[in-house]
């Protein structure tokens, strides 16, 4: 089946069930651990035919693309990002510190890393209590703490109905290498249409080994029937470390899109090197929506995900708007600008960020704001949480263009401080080019004053608790953006991650 | 109720408070009325558990317990409560979800049943009520963007929500111009009964015109240096402090 | 200059591999430093030669340097002022002249101190001014803690530059307890040659504990001529001591400016900097402070008007590396034509500098297509108990406020001066002295006057 922008809506409408329907199937063994059975046979035995040793050269980049049954453009593209990436220096500019990585240690190809634990008894208990504390299903914990699973869900059922409700609305939700199969005009266009290979170090590295990934489209003047991905929260446990997401909403389309999951993730893979790019043609919106929670390492700075995300969303059309969300309170280091081109004439982007950095954890991260067409609006909001040993930076730029006639950014960039060993850097660049433009930016660096804790104290509210809901607040119009159910837990994710950072 | 004997306390090893004695019974209003300087607001924050203050003598019991050993927010549990001077604002922290927090974790200290939503809403209603409130107030973040004189009716809602057994304002006349004067008056003299008592740290004698007191307290260079009833408030108003404190020093 | 901007301007060079033998070749001293200069300095100047070449030429790539191509001053070939200019009569001086202002008044002429122009005679007890050339051959121990020191080795490549080259300047001592009442003037004067030349000046400034000193900082030009200076300003507070500098750059429309002014404060000392910048075809200037005792207050203020084809940049760079000392930046800009502003603020608080209060402001008008600005106010924050804030706007006149003018019958030219002024009165009215307030508002009004607003 091929299908381009253009012509998949005019589809005889059979068709597109069927096509519909058949994709379902087929996600469902590509979120597999819905379904125990499909679970087994996609995923076993491929770790046993395989896995490749660890290196990187051309033989393994074609090895996974063979594997992956893909098409030779796909290869090509792979290639040719992979020789791209050779020749680029590693970035050295964030403020984040550790020892260089070893790129032909890691195995390229290979089924999730996780050991596989026999019941939850063999889990790190604080990790058990932190998923009572979320009120987190024990089936669900077992698949986070990467606990063989042996039950069936309720949730096939509610995939179920899921699929069919989108199928109906002609929405295309899949792996990225199923879309590589079922729909190469469409990856074929977009792909690295927003984040090239060439991009920066860490997107080339993807673009040359990506494996695992979702696409979406959402078809014209369509709005997403639901929030994608939140039935599939257990999935997001075992992406691989090379992942890809391209989302496309065409004219006039609406999709929400939430990644991750509040649960801390067990994941053995120290290096993720994503990408994210997000494409909205005239009158489309995405909102994209993150909870990050991968193992931050511990207390010493041990272990601990390296989390390289090159996220960026492309307003390609007029009216169209992006706005990114994220909660991050996991990984040993964040090095992440999720941004938007603000292409289209009177587009919109915003970014609103919590990040919460505490033991040894270091995370650089913040968003660009290009304005390049009139009229064009971006709104940031960050804010930032350190405490103990953790460091913590906002970069971000706005660029306004000299033809962005009529731009306006406003930036609200805070930091909060817990404890004297911490920091908290704020680093923007502001380029202005157009003398009808208005940018408006604002900083803050504060800690808890000894007058809120006090005042809470003395209505009888816990130090502990007196913190949690001042720094809550504090985080107020970031959780505001998110999704109601997700604001929920990521308020108890905040609070969770605070407990023992105090005092 | 409340007992405060010989209470010696230092900020920055400057002694503010030099040997204060006071008793006060339930049910009782006492006003403590003194020059600027004179150790007000410190007598208050210490009672309070502030942070800042050092104790170096005397004793505080509150209903027989120790009061200087607990923490602020069990001084608050067991029915202690202080409205601020200057109450302070907690941006992003909405104020029925900070009421709501507060009450139930004096329910929880006292081994009641945390009051749901619901049953929250409703209490907070009625409260409302009583005090002539306009409920806009609960919608916003705790304090922020609020005037002087919604800061000052918000602590004596809280009050009210709270249902403190002492009750101590500190300067709650501050900042207020007649009319919001009276209301917050007409808010604690809605909450006196038997069995709560109130001291009211007062600069000036206007606010005892609202809010009468039993007792009179003249808080000078760190002691009570003269009790009396409340004709003693109107004394002050005529003659100042200067000629108390000649005679205390005499 | 931070010590992450610093790394990448290192950075930069390595990726290079050896640095070429650099366009700066020609600023570094030829001969052998002048008989009878002490060793210390002399081993500054090896140093900071070994440092230029090492460092090379900044690159866009240089986080210092981004948004300040290097490329228009490289190409004038500018090459070391040789010789004193002294032809220069005090008629000369009549229309550079501030008027009104009373002050001790020190001129600079081509980088070097002239005696003959300045006007020292009457200086109060306490205080001594004269030329760094003389006060090294004479005294050369007075400045052993300062030159070079204060300014230390973590400058940018120009500040090198200038160690490695200085030849004169200026020395001001106040000494302990010292109130100068009257300002002291310090007038850079600089004259076209045949062949473009750069001066490096160097000034020592330091006052002992509890003094007070006011010093007004002129930089003038005759005529439209091509030049370059690139200054070194030290500057030393002892405990309590208070300086009020004014810092007014008028180079010539030709000209290239570079100056770097390196504050060490001591304790409860306070500085009190306003910046105008107006002049030159490029100008840069870095304004570094270093608290050495706690208390100490640092106000750095500026104002600053980039025109057609004009780049003018500042950057700041306040490291508070002790507790309690506050920090407050305020800079206000206007830009046109084709003009290019940078701003670049860093505010770096130390681990245990606690109780730091800094508060950096940036706010830019930008009235022309092909006008642009770029600003970059940074923290970097690594204690808790602090209050740290920056902001920054880059906007336009409001137009609510242009047709409240024009609707009491103001011509709109008018009107929008009248608000640019407006706009930069809040820096003008801070330089306190009533006869450079004057002086600079004038020059404001009439670059907005020719200026097509």
């Amino acid at each position: 089946m091929s299908a381009t922008p253009q012509d998949l809506p005019g589809q005889p409408v059979a068709e597109q069930r069927s096509g519909a329907s058949r994709k379902a199937a087929e996600t469902e063994a590509e979120y597999g651990h819905l379904v125990k059975s499909e679970y087994e046979h996609g995923f076993v035995t491929e770790i046993e035919s395989d896995t490749l040793p660890p290196g990187l050269d051309e033989s393994v980049i074609a090895t996974i693309s063979r594997r992956k049954g893909e098409p030779q453009w796909m290869l090509d593209w792979r290639l040719a990002a992979y020789a791209k990436w050779l020749e680029m220096p590693t970035p050295q500019w964030a403020a984040v510190h550790y020892a260089p990585i070893d790129f032909q240690a890691i195995s390229y190809f290979s089924a999730p890393k996780k050991k596989e634990l026999k019941s939850l008894d063999e889990v790190d208990p604080v990790l058990l209590e932190t998923y009572e504390k979320l009120g987190i299903p024990i089936e669900e914990q077992k698949a986070l703490a990467g606990v063989a699973v042996d039950a069936v869900f309720d949730s096939v059922s509610v995939a179920t109905t899921f699929r069919e409700k989108l199928a109906e609305a002609g929405v295309i939700f899949c792996s990225i290498s199923e879309a590589v199969q079922e729909y190469p005009e469409l990856v074929q266009k977009y792909i690295g249409s927003v984040v090239p290979p060439t991009d920066n170090f860490y997107a080339g590295l993807n673009s040359a080994v990506f494996t695992d990934g979702t696409f979406v489209y959402v078809p014209k003047h369509t709005r997403c029937p639901m929030e994608l991905s939140t039935y599939f929260r257990i999935n997001e446990a075992k992406t691989g470390q090379f992942e890809r997401t391209l989302i496309v909403a065409d004219e006039g389309s609406y999709v929400s899109y939430l990644e991750g999951c509040t649960a801390p993730q067990r994941d053995e893979n120290q290096l993720h090197a994503a990408v994210v790019e997000l494409i909205a043609m005239d009158n489309a919106e995405i909102k994209y929506s993150t909870v990050q929670n991968w193992y931050p390492g511990d207390e010493e700075g041990r272990g601990g995900i390296y989390n390289f995300v090159t996220k960026r969303g492309d307003c390609r059309g007029a009216n169209s708007k992006i706005s990114w969300t994220q909660v991050e309170t996991g990984s040993a280091i964040t090095w992440k600008y999720p941004s938007c081109i603000l292409r289209g004439d009177h587009s919109v982007g915003e970014f609103y960020s919590v990040a919460v950095t505490k033991g040894r954890q270091q995370a650089d991260t913040g968003t660009k704001m290009i304005h390049l067409g009139k009229h064009t609006r971006s709104t940031i909001v960050s804010k930032g949480i350190s405490a103990q040993h953790g460091i913590q930076s906002y970069r971000g730029l706005v660029r306004i263009a000299g033809k962005a006639e009529g731009a306006r950014n406003h930036t609200q960039c805070d930091s909060l401080l817990i404890g004297d060993k911490c920091a908290a850097n704020t680093f923007p660049y502001i380029e202005v080019k157009n003398p009808t433009a208005k940018m408006e930016h604002e900083a803050t660096t504060s800690k808890i004053s000894d007058d809120q804790l006090f005042y809470c104290r003395s209505r009888g509210l816990s130090e502990e608790d007196a913190v949690s809901m001042i720094v809550n607040g504090f985080c107020k119009e970031v959780f505001n953006e998110l999704p109601m159910e997700f604001a929920v837990e990521a308020q108890k994710l905040l609070s969770i991650s605070l407990e023992g950072a105090v005092g | 109720m409340l007992s405060v004997k010989g209470l010696k306390a230092t900020v920055d090893d400057k002694e503010i408070l030099k040997g204060l004695d006071l008793e006060v019974g339930a049910g009782e209003v006492h006003a403590i009325m003194g020059p600027n300087g004179s150790g007000k607001s410190t007598l208050a924050h210490v009672l309070s558990g502030r942070e800042g203050y050092t104790v170096t003598a005397g004793s505080v019991t509150f209903e027989g317990r120790d009061l200087l050993e607990l923490d602020p927010e069990e001084r608050a549990c067991l029915g202690l409560f202080l409205a601020f001077q200057y109450p302070v604002e907690l941006p992003g922290v909405n104020n029925t979800y900070f009421l709501k927090a507060a009450l139930n974790a004096k329910r929880r200290y006292h081994g009641e049943e945390e009051l749901d939503a619901v049953s929250f809403l409703r209490l907070m209603k009625e409260k409302l009520k009583v005090l002539h409130l306009d409920d806009s107030l609960l919608k916003r973040p705790v304090n922020v963007g609020f005037s002087g004189g919604e800061k000052k009716r918000n602590e004596i809602f809280q009050m009210a929500l709270l249902e403190p057994k002492l009750a101590i304002l500190d300067e709650t006349d501050s900042g207020l111009d007649i009319d919001a004067l009276r209301v917050v008056a007409d808010g604690v003299n809605s909450l006196r009964s038997p069995e709560r008592s109130m001291l009211v740290v007062t600069h000036y004698q206007r606010l005892l015109d609202y809010i009468e007191p039993d007792y009179v307290h003249v808080l000078a260079r760190g002691r009570i240096i003269r009790s009396g009833g409340k004709e003693l408030a109107l004394e002050l108003e005529q003659k100042g402090y200067g000629w108390i404190l000649d005679e205390a020093a005499a | 200059m931070s010590a992450q901007a610093l790394e990448s301007d290192r950075a930069t060079n390595a990726v290079g591999g050896v640095p070429e033998a650099g366009p700066f070749d020609a600023w570094l001293p030829a001969s052998a430093p002048a008989t009878g200069e002490p060793g210390w300095l002399t081993a500054a100047r090896t140093a900071a030669t070994e440092r230029v070449r090492t460092q090379g030429v900044p690159t866009g790539k240089s986080e210092g340097w981004r948004y300040t191509g290097l490329r228009a001053l490289l190409e004038q070939g500018f090459t070391p002022v040789d010789e004193p200019l002294d032809a220069m009569l005090r008629e000369d001086l009549d229309d550079l002249l501030v008027p009104g202002l009373d002050a001790h008044r020190v001129v600079v002429v081509n980088g070097s101190f002239a005696p003959h122009l300045s006007d020292l005679d009457d200086l109060p007890k306490g205080l001594r001014i004269g030329g760094l050339r003389a006060t090294l051959a004479e005294d050369p121990d007075a400045l052993a803690d300062d030159l070079a020191r204060i300014a230390g080795d973590g400058a940018h490549v120009f500040a090198s530059l200038n160690t490695a080259g200085m030849g004169d300047g200026v020395v001001l001592l106040a000494d302990r307890g010292a109130l100068v009442e009257k300002p002291v003037e310090l007038l850079h004067l600089s004259v076209g040659m045949d062949e473009p030349k750069v001066a490096q000046p160097r000034h020592v400034i330091r006052l002992g504990d509890g003094a007070r000193v006011t010093l007004i900082e002129r930089w003038a030009s005759l005529g439209d001529a091509l030049y370059c200076n690139n200054a070194v300003l030290e500057i030393g507070l002892g405990r309590d001591a208070v300086l009020a500098h004014r810092r007014v750059q008028l180079e010539s429309p030709s000209a290239f400016h570079l100056s770097g002014v390196y504050l060490r404060q001591g304790a409860g000392s306070r500085y009190d900097g306003i910046n105008v910048g107006l002049g030159g075809r490029w100008a840069r200037t870095d304004l570094v402070v270093r608290f050495a005792g706690e208390h100490a207050e640092c106000d750095l203020s500026g104002l600053y008007l980039a025109g057609d084809k004009q780049l003018i940049d500042y950057h700041l760079d306040v490291q508070h590396g002790l507790p309690r000392c506050t920090s407050r930046e305020n800079f206000k800009g206007i830009v046109h034509g084709k003009g290019k502003a940078v701003f670049d603020g860093l505010v770096y608080v130390a681990k245990d500098a606690q109780q730091t209060d800094a508060a950096m402001s940036n706010r830019n008008l930008l009235l022309s297509q092909g006008a642009e600005v770029d600003t970059k106010p940074r923290l970097e924050i690594y204690a808790d108990d602090v209050k740290c804030s920056h902001g920054t706007t880059v906007g336009q006149i409001e137009p609510e406020m242009l047709f409240y003018l024009r609707s009491r019958g103001i011509p709109e030219g008018l009107a929008r001066r009248m608000l640019c002024l407006g706009f930069a009165g809040e820096i003008i009215n801070a330089l306190g002295n009533e006869a450079l307030a004057g002086y600079v508002s004038e020059a404001v009004g009439g670059r907005l006057q020719a200026a097509p607003l």
